[in-house]
């Protein structure tokens, strides 16, 4: 059964055009000269009940939008939109009984109530049963040691710990849809790796549908079978993680600073390490400030070791790092033909 | 349909767990209540002063214009006690937190306005009331069963004009986004409540009775209890009327305030 349905949905917003300066910020103000921006254009989806969707594209692909539009806060222009057979703007708050949100930074629990009056008002507001709402939080106690943090107030708990309350609390109500928007942002690895236990263990427990959006690819690969990628509003892909992850799991960016006085042999550099490494496509590059240089080396095909030998072995590196690749690369790959 | 027991239940856990967050800050809690209180005690002064020198003021005798700014007090204080929040909204509203209201299966209004309930606002209360009770001593004001039950429903009408007109002042910031000098402009309003609209040149009692209607918040009302046997404007009666009209307004354009409110980018 589809829980969530989405048929060529798009969103437009008009938007003023701005003129420069302050002649023209004046007048703008009687201005009438508007544009179009297709924040989400002809978007299908479709997710089954229990799945755990990665949604993910480069910041301005449309995500949040899409994500306010299923979660009833944003109307659509145009197509069609069930979420649990609801349409989610109709009757808001009884749709709201049925999902849960989680918006990264922001909590939704109470900035200064300790954590487990939060739970108790969750529990009225939802009006979830005193035997679920035990049984749930028994399931909490054990995931995430919740006593301990009974009688803090929300506002002295660290990010990853309000996270971790903040997700097992959407689940609370036993909703059938539960959003989650960024739910590792700004977490160390340790954190991270338990906010996706939580997340997996609890999926399994209940069954709930979990749309996950994150800039963190290896958030995805921990949890969804499935991934989403968007970009300017529209599916770029939909299939499995797995395809995703052997076409661009071995890729590496490597990227090399040059000190000032080498600056002028950026290019020299490029065209030197595209000549000396045969598989020409394996490495792509791209320059960047400050002396930067991003290769982008897929591993099946070159080895970066042998790379940053090489660079390394001809010219005064100042500086490296080695980073996986961003969901920014894979989109464009896939624009190239990476997943075709 | 969620019944208003749902909300009273849900409201009043918030705002029990709320005071007791609040009361941990002690100092705070004591600094603002006395400043409160000196606030409101300083508004009769100016009164006092005049009539230290004159007897009455267009027919207005001391402690009539201390019943109706007391009036205005008690009806001003469940804004000040349950609606704190609407000075809070331009950022919620500029950061894009303000979506979060949306997010329960609640009335959003009701969601964002539990979220703060002004403690010190009670001071209000309590000077309000000792000051009615004062005055209509000293005015021979009987408080008959009947008068307490209008009292009480002239102060609900009356409290929701001021509370309708700052709601739709909150409500231009699902637009502009900034709402803090319209909010601040129509509080303002709120100081000439507790003045007696026949002061006022016909152009100005034509304004604060008809387009906002501010004299309805103490001055006409008052005018129940202290003029009981006098022929009244017909608007002495209906000023409760106009507060739930006012209310239904400002409720219906904060509807459609958060239907095309969008937040920001993510």
């Amino acid at each position: 059964m589809a829980m969530i349905r989405l048929e060529n949905l798009s969103k437009h917003y008009k938007v003023l055009n701005r003129s420069e300066g302050l002649s023209g910020a004046l007048k703008d103000l009687f201005s009438r000269d508007y544009r179009i921006v297709k924040a989400v254009s002809d978007l299908s989806l479709e997710v089954n009940a229990g799945e755990i969707v990665g949604f993910v594209g480069p910041n301005g692909a449309g995500k949040s939008t899409t994500i306010k539009m299923m979660t009833g806060v944003l109307k659509p222009t145009s197509g069609l939109l069930t979420v649990n057979g609801r349409i989610p703007t109709k009757n808001r708050a009884q749709n709201m009984q049925e999902i849960g949100v989680v918006f990264g930074q922001r909590t939704q629990l109470w900035w200064d109530l300790p954590v487990i009056e939060s739970f108790k008002i969750l529990r009225q507001i939802y009006r979830v049963d005193q035997s679920s709402y035990n049984e749930n939080m028994n399931i909490f106690e054990e995931l995430i040691d919740l006593k301990a943090l009974y009688s803090t107030p929300v506002r002295y708990l660290s990010l990853g710990q309000r996270m971790l309350c903040d997700i097992v609390a959407s689940f609370l109500h036993n909703p059938k849809v539960i959003f989650l928007d960024e739910p590792t942002i700004g977490l160390d690895i340790s954190i991270k790796s338990r906010i996706r236990e939580v997340i997996k263990t609890l999926n399994e427990h209940k069954q709930t549908t979990i749309i996950l959006t994150t800039h963190d690819l290896s958030d995805i690969e921990a949890l969804c079978k499935r991934i989403v990628i968007i970009d300017k509003g529209t599916t770029v892909y939909d299939g499995s993680i797995q395809k995703v992850s052997s076409m661009f799991g071995a890729h590496r960016t490597l990227k090399i600073q040059l000190p000032p006085a080498e600056y002028l042999a950026l290019d020299q550099l490029a065209t030197s390490v595209n000549g000396h490494f045969s598989q020409a496509s394996a490495i792509t590059m791209e320059q960047s400030e400050e002396g930067w240089i991003h290769f982008t080396i897929n591993q099946d095909e070159v080895h970066l070791m042998d790379v940053l030998n090489y660079i390394g072995h001809h010219y005064p590196v100042h500086d490296i790092k080695i980073e996986e690749i961003s969901i920014d690369k894979i989109v464009k790959n896939i624009y190239e033909g990476g997943l075709a | 349909m969620k019944t208003p027991l749902y909300y009273l239940r849900i409201y009043l856990s918030i705002v029990t767990q709320y005071i007791k967050a609040k009361l941990q800050y002690r100092t705070d809690f004591f600094i603002s209540t006395i400043g409160m209180i000196f606030t409101n005690i300083a508004g009769i002064f100016p009164v006092w002063i005049i009539f230290h020198n004159i007897p009455s003021l267009h027919g207005l005798s001391f402690n009539e214009m201390l019943f109706i700014y007391c009036f205005s007090l008690l009806a001003l204080s469940p804004l000040q006690l349950f609606f704190d929040n609407i000075w809070s909204i331009w950022s919620h509203l500029l950061s894009g937190t303000f979506i979060k209201y949306y997010l329960k299966p609640m009335n959003v209004m009701f969601y964002y306005m539990s979220e703060v309930f002004d403690l010190k606002g009670l001071s209000q209360v309590a000077i309000g009331i000792g000051g009615l009770i004062y005055a209509s001593n000293q005015l021979d004001v009987q408080w008959t069963l009947l008068n307490i039950v209008l009292l009480i429903v002239s102060l609900i009408g009356a409290s929701l004009i001021m509370i309708s007109l700052m709601i739709l002042a909150a409500s231009t910031g699902f637009w502009i986004m900034d709402p803090w000098n319209v909010i601040s402009l129509v509080n303002r309003f709120r100081d000439f409540a507790k003045y007696p609209v026949s002061i006022f040149n016909d152009f100005f009692k034509f304004i604060f009775t008809f387009i906002i209607p501010i004299g309805c918040i103490a001055f006409y009302p008052s005018q129940l209890f202290l003029n009981p046997l006098q022929d009244n404007e017909m608007i002495v009666f209906f000023s409760p009327l106009i507060g739930i009209v006012l209310f239904i307004i400002a409720n219906a354009v904060w509807n459609k305030g958060i239907n095309s409110y969008s937040g920001t980018g993510s």
